[in-house]
Order: C-alpha cells, then structure tokens, then sequence
C-alpha cells in the first residue's frame, strides 16, 4: 500500500486546499484543455514576426527613430501599411470574422518578437488588437462581425484600418481603468442621448494609435456620478461628424506609435455603432447585475492587454541582454575581452535569467486568459475544430446571421452570466502580475545594458539607450503598475480575506 | 584606512559654498528654467549658446583654475556644488561645466609634479570658454589614439564631450613602445581633426558631444609621460563628487516635482498625495534624497579636510548616489502617470539625465570593479 494514499475526495480537497490548479498553474492546465493545433499556431506566430523584424524591421529601426525624435508629428504610415501587406492586422481575428485564425495565444510571443526590435513600431501592431480585445468583450456579434471583416478586407485593398481603445481624459486616468474608482472619477466628458443614437461631447487623451488607427472604440459614462452602473461602449469610424484628431503626445520613448488627443464635438454616433449600454436588457436582467457584468468587460479587455505588455516588455528586456552580449563579445576592457570578466558574464547571466522569467510570467497569463478569460471560448477543442475545419466561404456565407441579436445573447449568457469571480480573477490577477513583473524586470535589464555598456550604451546608434526609454512606458500604461499591483491584491490576495477593503 | 571616525571637520568654505550655490541656483532659474524642453531638443534644436556663455561670465570654468591662471583657485568641491544647483533644474550646463573642470583637474594633477605655465599660457580661452573632455569614459573602456613621441597624435577620440564647442581638449592616447598612456592637450580647430555629427545620446541632450578623428594633430602632452592612468585615477576622486551632485541635484529635483504635482492631482476622488500608496513612493523618493544629500556632505567635507582616504568616499558616493538618482526618478515618473512619460512635463529628462550622469567618469560597474581593487591595494 503507497503511504500516500488517498481516497479521490481527499486528492480534490488536497488539491482545493490551495493554491488551486487553477490558478496556480495555469500552464499545466492549458497541457490538456488546449487544442493541439495551439502549440503549431504559436510557433507558426513567432516565425512570422522573426521574418517581418529581419526583413522589414531590423534594417530602418533606428533610422525611423531618428526621424520621430526629429520630428515628433511624424506618422509612421508606411510600416502600418507595410504590416497590413502582411496581413498581421488580420492574423489572430477568427475566421468567424473573417481572419485568418492563428490561436491567441500565439499573439504574446509574436509581440515579444516585434518589440524586440522596436516597441513602437511593434506597439501600432499590438494597440490594434488591443482594440479588438476591447470591442470583444462587448459581445456584440453584428458590429464585431462588421469591423473585424473590414479590417481583413482594408488590408488586403492595402489600406489597413486599424482598432484603437479610447477611455483616458484630462482629469480622468486611473480611475476610468479600474472599476472600482469608477464612481469617484472626475470625468470630463459628456454622452447625451438623441434620436437614434448618443451625441459625445469632450476629450480623450493619450490614445495609443488615434492618429493611425480607423476604427475608435470609446468608453463613456450616461451619469458621471454613477459611472460604474452606466457605462455605454460604442465605435467611432474616422469621418464621423463631430469627431477630430488632436495633438500628438511628444514622448520619452515608443516613438513609433503615437499618443494622440482626439476630440468630440457634437459627435454624433448613431444606435448601430453601440457595441454595449449598461441599460441593454440583458444586461439588466442578467442575475450577476451590472455592475459585476461591467467589471468582468473591463476585466476581459485588461487581462487581454496586460498580458501583452509583458510581452512588449519581456521583448525588450530581451534585447537589452542580447545588445549588451553582442558588445561584451567585441569590446575589450582592461585588456581582455569583456564577455571574459566574471563580473560581466554574471551580469549577462542575470540579464538572462529575468528574460526567461519574464517570459514564463506573461505566457502564464496567456495560458489564463486562454482558460478563463476573453479567449476561453475559442479554446474549446470543438469550437476550435469548427474553426479550422471549415473553409473561408462558408463563414462568408453564414456572416449575415453572426449579426442577429441571437448569436449576441447567446454569447453574452456564456460570457456574463456563466462567468464566474475566480476565473475572472485568475485571469485579471495573473495578466496584472504579468504587466508589471514583466515592465520592472525589463527595465533592470535596460538599466543592467547601460551598466556595462559604457559611453557606446548611451549613443542612439548602439540600441541600448532605446530600450531603456522604451520600457520605462510598459510601467506606466494599462493602468500604472501602482493599480496593477492592487488588482493583482484585490483579485488573488483579498479574494480570499472577507475582511478586506479596497481603496481606503 | 579612509573614513576618520575621530577627525574633526571644520568647514572653512561655508560662505563660499553659499554664495556659489546662490549664484548657480539664479543661473539655473534665469536662464534654463523656461527652455528646458526646447533646449532637451539638441541635436533637432538649436544649442543652448547663450547659457553656455551665461556659465562662462559667472565664473564657472574657472572655479577649480590657479588664480594665477584667471580662475577661483577652488577644489572640484565648490564646482559640485554649483552642479548641484544646476542640476536641480536642468543638468547638461551642469556636464557642461562638469567636463570643463574635469579636463582642468587632469592638468591641474599634472601640474603637480611638472611646470604646466607654457601649456595654460597656450590655451587662449582659459577659463572664459569650457574646454572638451571624454566625460563619460575611463582609461580601461576607452580605445585610444596613437600618439608618435615627436608631438603628433592620430587616431579616433569617440564621445568627446564639447568636442563640438569647444577650442581645445583634454584627451588621452597611447604611445607605441611606451608604457600606460599620457593626456595630451589638442587644438579643436586644427584642420587634421574631422568631427562626426552631433552624437545623439540617452540624456543630457544640450550638452553635446562628436566623435573625432585625428591626423597627425599636433598636441602638447600634459604632465608626465605614461603619467595618464595616476592623473585619471587623482582627478576620478574630486570629480566623483561632482558626478554625485549631478545625480543629486537630478533627484532632488525629481521629488520636488512629483510632491507638487501628487498634490495637484486628483485621482479616485483625492489628491494622488492621500493615497498611502502614493505616499510610500514620495516616502522612498524623500529618504533617497536625504540620503544622496547626507553621503553628499560627508564626501565633501572629507574632501574640503583633505581626510585620509577621502576619495574612496566620493567614489563611493558617485557609484552610491548614481545608483538611487535612477531608481528615484523612475519613480518619480511613475508618480505623475502618463504625463511623467511625457515631454511637457520635467519627469522624463530627469529620468534620462540620472542614467546618463551615472555613467560620469566611466562604465558604471567598471567603476565598482576598479573602486574595490583599489580598496584592497589600499589596505594591503
């Protein structure tokens, strides 16, 4: 007789006692609930971006640099388009929609892939699907199915439309982030209904990609005192009467994307572009409340997009070590080589060390969010099949349906009501351990560059000096990494202490 | 060794110090404060002319000159602290005036041991114009040009610092057959020197730099020959200071900053100020600064006592005060969100110009290397 041996209910209560398996390793889990075609597509991701950095990337990088420092309204237009004529905006959509359909969780090491070599340009990529994580969560299949096939379509014609995700205002940061500051915002924005759809009035700053990007999906509030219960989500297309592109934010770093102001007067966005309105039915009558359904969709959009800032950051702590290996092979120090001095190979080792570690975190956030966040769905083995199996046409030819409000109840009944607090939690909480883990870590590797680069680490022409003004962005957006370390408390430390109060 | 637990320190230099740093802090409030974004500019802007000249008129290339040569016949102690100042605003005049001085204390060391009167007597804008030093490198990193033993000197000097600018400068080269290298003094405006572009760098954008090649330039070497390391090694020990009042004065800056704007700033239905997570990060910013400006202090009363091992100090200071300048004013981005990352707002310079002043005098964990080699020579 084994000495461990245990009846089945003792192993599940073992196992419950914590930390659960499904929270705690969410890899593991993903071993088996995963469709096998997951692992083909994310290698299948990180080939493509290792060829769009060598071929289009690598050689005009830091050329482009040079360009956005010298002029700071300068607009990268031709690596949008270039990326589009690879067709990277449509990569990861699903062939419900008109992608191409490679497995979500190949779009985090691709991200790793194109911010290795340069977080801006590799940024315009990422904002647009964090666009599109954005507008998912809404549900809203007939709108979803029309802005997503027009992406696939607007990059084939080569001129790619592009997804951006448009919340922050002047006095309203932080707190329109994180839902449970939202009644406390100072927002400065105004939503007035009319006939037949919602008159914006004020401005959103700080939006990555307003500028390069076609499709805006905005937040705004019905009553500013009651933010959390009146939350409405709609798309603003580029042309829209009333809607303008302010300035362009000059920034430290991440040059080759934009931060842009954009301003809404009198903009009129008609009943058809309102992905999601907290006074929708089913929102109402849904048994988790509104409130709760609220905080799962920014949820959903967060878990989505921090996971891939540490990604973002994880690319570029990578290329600090790779920068710094490459010039201790050339350099000579004190008479030998620097890649000889222990010191220095210790210090490459550790630079090492917090790349793979960083690398596992945001790839266990995925895994989460592949299991219990926005992308749970399309990791069923079935629907995955479905997915794969069937041809291009046939997906044109049932696209006409996606739009009946059916297909839209019933993924909002398996996203909202279905959904449960610990797996939102486990996939917020990891996707904030992943942000800001990932964005600290890189940038002890960018400060870890300069420390043994020397005077060549400070010159733009070496790399070095880039990536450190490029990571230091990973620590700031989607939510400072101050709100990510409280969502990480409220979603895995408080969750389990009744006591516990937020924000006092 | 070094730190004198026993001895006295007396501070003689009080009222200068004060009227130095008085003189500074209303140079950098007059004439720097309200370009610093467009003087950040530099190369895609126009240079700061006029500030560099402003620093000339007040005396500044001059604090650690002879008085017989034009200068204030002060230590690298009394520049550290008008760096200081400078730095709390805007840091690159401060590596301006920083790499002047430095070039000055290598030949003021040279001037030690050997009669040097014929080469200030050459330099035609002593003390009235900033002379070109490679800053940002120590003697074991740098790759060096070749100098011929009959008064030629051909070769690279990359990342000379007003190379630009300035009419001469200090640089180091090796000479074939002999050994160790020697500092040498050479014309800027000699027609065998070619000059790169401007070199864009992480910080300390208005204080410029080339790279430059030399054909069988002319120069006079300083001091003694194969004397250079001993000259770099003296000069490291006050200079550190000064690359410590740099990271300093950036960091002291830096929280200033962020504890006016936490309590501007409404988020979640407060000032930012009344978040005790706030709080914590203005609290780690505060205790950086206090003691960055208490290993600051000691270090320079060490000097202005001329205490046993008072180098050591500084150096340690430098490496000590670099090192939590980086880490404040990340923060003191992190504290002012979206906006710190942006130009508008002071955060993001002071964030480039802390880890470009960390790398003052060389390779920042060179330095650690060679400070702790030393340390163990010291004490054998």
């Amino acid at each position: 007789m084994k000495p461990w041996k245990f009846s089945r209910k003792e192993r599940a209560r073992l196992l419950n006692d914590g930390p659960k398996i499904q929270e705690a390793y969410n890899s593991l889990e993903c071993q088996h609930r995963l469709p096998k075609s997951a692992h083909k597509d994310v290698e299948t991701a990180i080939a493509i971006a290792r060829k769009f950095n060598n071929e289009v990337l690598r050689p005009m990088y830091l050329e482009r640099e040079l360009k956005h420092m010298e002029d700071h309204s300068f607009l990268s237009w031709d690596i949008l388009k270039i990326a589009g004529d690879w067709r990277l905006y449509s990569l990861f959509i699903p062939k419900l929609f008109g992608g191409q359909g490679l497995n979500f969780l190949g779009l985090y090491p691709f991200i790793e892939e194109i911010s290795s070599v340069c977080a801006g340009l590799g940024h315009i990529i990422f904002v647009h699907y964090l666009g599109i994580a954005t507008v998912f969560p809404s549900f809203n299949a007939g709108i979803l199915n029309k802005i997503l096939r027009d992406v696939a379509k607007s990059e084939k014609e080569g001129a790619p439309r592009l997804l951006d995700l448009v919340i922050t205002e002047p006095d309203a940061g932080t707190d329109v982030q994180e839902p449970l500051l939202f009644n406390k915002a100072r927002i400065g924005t105004d939503l007035k209904k009319v006939k037949g759809g919602y008159t914006l009035n004020g401005r959103k700053i700080f939006i990555s990609n307003g500028h390069l990007s076609y499709w805006h999906i905005v937040m705004f509030w019905a009553d500013k005192k009651n933010a959390a219960d009146t939350f409405i989500q709609m798309v603003v297309p580029n042309g829209s009467r009333g809607f303008s592109f302010g300035t362009l934010e000059k920034k430290m770093g991440n040059l080759g994307s934009t931060a842009s102001e954009l301003i809404f007067e009198d903009c009129f966005v008609p009943d058809s572009m309102v992905t999601l309105e907290c006074n929708d039915p089913h929102l109402v009558k849904s048994p988790k409340g509104v409130r709760w359904i609220i905080h799962s969709i920014v949820d959903f959009v967060v878990s989505s997009s921090r996971a891939g800032v540490g990604a973002i950051a994880t690319g570029v702590g990578r290329t600090s070590y790779e920068k710094a290996l490459e010039y201790a092979r050339k350099k000579t120090v004190d008479g030998d080589l620097l890649i000889n001095h222990q010191w220095a190979q210790i210090i490459l080792t550790d630079m090492y060390r917090n790349t793979a570690m960083s690398r596992l975190l945001y790839m266990e956030s995925a895994y989460a969010d592949m299991l219990s966040g926005l992308f749970k769905l399309l990791a069923k083995k079935p629907v995955d099949v479905f997915l794969r199996v069937m041809p291009e046409w046939y997906f044109s030819l049932i696209s006409p349906f996606i739009g009946l409000r059916l297909v839209t109840r019933l993924f909002r009944k398996y996203y909202f009501d279905w959904y449960t607090d610990e797996e939102r939690n486990v996939s917020s909480g990891w996707a904030s351990i992943a942000k800001y883990t990932c964005s600290d870590v890189g940038l002890v590797n960018a400060n870890l560059a300069l420390d043994i680069m020397g005077a060549d680490g400070l010159r733009h022409e070496f790399g070095a000096e880039k990536c450190f003004r490029d990571v230091k962005l990973q620590q700031i957006y989607e939510s400072t990494n101050q709100i990510n370390q409280m969502n990480t408390f409220y979603c895995l430390v408080g969750s389990a202490v009744p006591e516990v109060q937020y924000f006092k | 060794m070094n730190v004198m637990i026993n001895q006295p320190l007396n501070d003689t230099l009080c009222d200068e110090r004060l009227a130095f740093a008085e003189l500074a802090r209303d140079l950098a409030n007059k004439k720097l404060l309200e370009g610093i974004e467009e003087n950040d500019r530099y190369p895609f802007g126009p240079l700061f002319a006029e500030a560099i000249k402003d620093a000339a008129v007040v005396g500044f290339y001059g604090v650690n000159l002879a008085s017989e040569h034009g200068g204030v016949d002060m230590n690298a102690g009394m520049v550290a602290v008008i760096l200081e100042q400078l730095s709390l605003v805007d840091a690159s005049l401060a590596a301006v005036v920083f790499t002047n001085a430095a070039a000055l204390e290598i030949i003021r060391q040279a001037s030690l041991e050997s009669d040097c009167s014929p080469l200030y007597a050459g330099i035609s804008s002593l003390g009235t114009a900033p002379l070109a030093f490679q800053s940002f490198s120590g003697p074991g990193e740098t790759d060096m040009p070749q100098a011929d033993g009959g008064g030629r000197i051909s070769g690279k000097a990359r990342y000379l610092v007003l190379g630009d600018i300035a009419d001469y400068a200090v640089i180091p080269a090796a000479q074939a057959g002999a050994g160790g290298f020697s500092w040498y003094l050479v014309d800027l405006n000699d027609e065998s020197i070619a000059k790169s572009k401007p070199i864009v760098s992480l910080g300390l954008h208005a204080c410029p730099a080339v790279d430059i090649s030399l054909r069988e330039t002319p120069c006079t070497l300083i001091g003694g020959p194969g004397c250079g390391l001993k000259y770099f090694d003296a000069m490291a020990d006050g200079m550190s200071l000064c690359a410590a009042a740099m990271s300093l004065g950036v960091m002291k800056g830096s929280f200033q900053s962020a504890l006016d704007y936490t309590s501007d700033r409404y988020q979640g239905g407060r000032q930012i100020i009344d978040w005790p997570q706030v709080r914590m990060m203005l609290a780690n910013m505060a205790i950086e600064s206090k003691t960055g400006d208490a290993l600051f202090s000691r270090a320079r009363q060490e000097m202005e006592n001329e205490c046993q091992g008072w180098g050591f100090t500084a150096r340690a200071a430098a490496v000590h005060i670099g090192e939590l300048a980086v880490k404040s004013t990340a923060d003191g981005i992190q504290l002012f969100g979206g906006n710190g990352y942006m130009k508008d707002y002071p955060q993001e310079k002071r964030f480039r110009d802390a880890r470009q002043s960390q790398c003052l005098l060389g390779m920042a964990a060179l330095k650690k290397i060679h400070y702790i080699t030393d340390y163990i020579e010291e004490n054998k």
